[in-house]
């Protein structure tokens, strides 16, 4: 209760000043269509559609719509996808072209008058097995001459596991509430910088209904912690180093109560090759410690509480390099791309459920901007 | 309320307290306007990717923006 005491008292401090500026709000669309692909024999094709409405000086509506049309879901059985799912009993229709299609609407309202903008907004999101439900809310207020922004974003999920076969979970729920705070801080016309604090708190059925531990002399579902807490903070910086080229960095750690904690580094330089077309290159690293209720492959007794083989659970690092393009066309429309490849290293649960050593991805983004 | 007193003080040192903080005048802002000193100079690929790392790492936060939730984590 102190820190909903908290959040509306510094909501209601911000919000009284209420001015009238001139609102930063237009009117703008995007069609986009994104891949995601890796060898862990998982592909996702997302076409994506936004839709910006201002229906007065300070406010606009909007709407976002994402369909994930997936292969290889959580429904096949790990390295085994081929066969029918020896626990589940999960096989993918013959007649179907994808395992799973998700169905992720979002819609909002923007309140923005130039030094205020609040944004409230509610998502849903619709899989086989799975219903998302999320409301969120966000308030940024600038200060200083729009030198200094204050950010706070609010979001609670309230999800609903429905296995795809006849299993009763331990809860069927899935609720995340998240909070952050953020500044960002104008240092000089050439540099500004981010700081942002993020804390989440989950609770339900917190694990995969279909992962389930790969020993003969066990038969059990994976179980973890029904609640887990978490925090973040995160610090980002744009600094152009001359007219053409420009340097985006951050780093973020993370913790938790599952002692899970990770470092991430992200570095991008992007050069202007000509008015209207900028590229560059950006690599991130990724390094995260095991949950304290892991354990090795094989080693899980019956007498075990929690059973994890997820190998997020386990230690591991990532690498990803990428490419970005941003085209504007001569009527202001811009056209973006970008791909990326993902690596993580050698991982003993990783091979168990995938059958490779790591998991390699490739992700794509293809996106046409426009004011209408 | 420690919290509660630690925010407010923020929010009352940055609401005007310091002409330090203004470092960048309006007419200097010429930069921050081009894509490449965007802090997410491509905002489809930060949803996406932001989405990614959540299903295929155990980190997640220090975005401030909203990802909801989905049945691959």
């Amino acid at each position: 209760m102190s820190l909903m005491k908290v959040l509306l008292s510094l909501m209601a401090i911000a919000l009284l000043p209420l001015s009238s500026f001139a609102s930063n709000l237009k009117d703008s669309a995007s069609v986009g269509f994104n891949s995601y692909s890796d060898t862990g024999d998982v592909q996702v094709y997302s076409p994506t559609l936004s839709l910006f409405k201002k229906v007065s000086t300070h406010w606009m509506v909007g709407f976002k719509m994402r369909i994930d049309a997936i292969t290889a879901a959580s429904i096949t059985n790990g390295a085994n996808g081929g066969q029918v799912d020896v626990v589940t009993g999960a096989s993918k229709s013959e007649d179907d072209l994808f395992d799973d299609v998700r169905y992720a609407p979002t819609a909002m309202v923007t309140y923005d008058d130039g030094d205020n903008t609040f944004t409230m907004g509610g998502y849903y999101s619709s899989e086989v097995d799975y219903e998302g439900k999320a409301i969120f809310g966000n308030y940024v207020r600038q200060l200083n001459e729009q030198n200094t922004a204050l950010g706070i974003g609010v979001s609670q999920s309230f999800d609903i596991w429905k296995p795809v076969f006849d299993r009763a979970l331990p809860k069927d729920n899935r609720n995340e509430t998240k909070l952050d705070l953020s500044i960002n801080q104008l240092i000089t016309p050439k540099f500004s910088l981010q700081a942002v604090y993020s804390y989440m708190y989950s609770e339900g059925f917190l694990s995969s209904p279909y992962h389930y531990v790969p020993q003969n002399d066990i038969a059990k579902f994976e179980n973890y912690p029904d609640k887990r807490t978490g925090q973040a903070v995160a610090f980002k910086g744009v600094y152009l180093l001359n007219r053409d080229n420009a340097m985006n960095f951050s780093y973020r750690y993370y913790t938790d109560d599952w002692d899970i904690s990770s470092h991430t580094v992200n570095v991008e330089e992007l050069h202007d090759f000509s008015r209207n077309f900028t590229s560059g290159l950006r690599l991130r690293y990724y390094t995260q410690t095991k949950s304290n209720f892991v354990k090795d492959v094989g080693t899980y007794t019956l007498n075990d509480k929690y059973f994890a083989v997820d190998y997020r659970m386990s230690a591991f690092d990532s690498y990803t390099i990428g490419i970005p393009i941003i085209h504007k066309m001569k009527d202001g429309d811009k056209v973006t791309a970008s791909i990326d490849y993902y690596q993580t290293t050698d991982n003993d649960y990783i091979k168990q459920w995938y059958g490779v050593d790591n998991l390699q991805a490739i992700f794509t983004t293809l996106t046409y901007e426009f004011d209408y | 309320m420690k919290s509660l007193y630690f925010i407010l003080g923020v929010v009352l040192f940055l609401s005007g307290c310091s002409e330090h903080l203004v470092r960048v005048m309006p007419y200097e802002k010429e930069y921050f306007a081009q894509d490449k000193m965007s802090l997410s100079p491509i905002g489809e690929r930060a949803e996406q990717e932001g989405h990614i790392f959540l299903i295929r790492e155990a980190s997640a936060g220090g975005d401030s923006s909203f990802q909801g939730g989905c049945g691959c984590r």
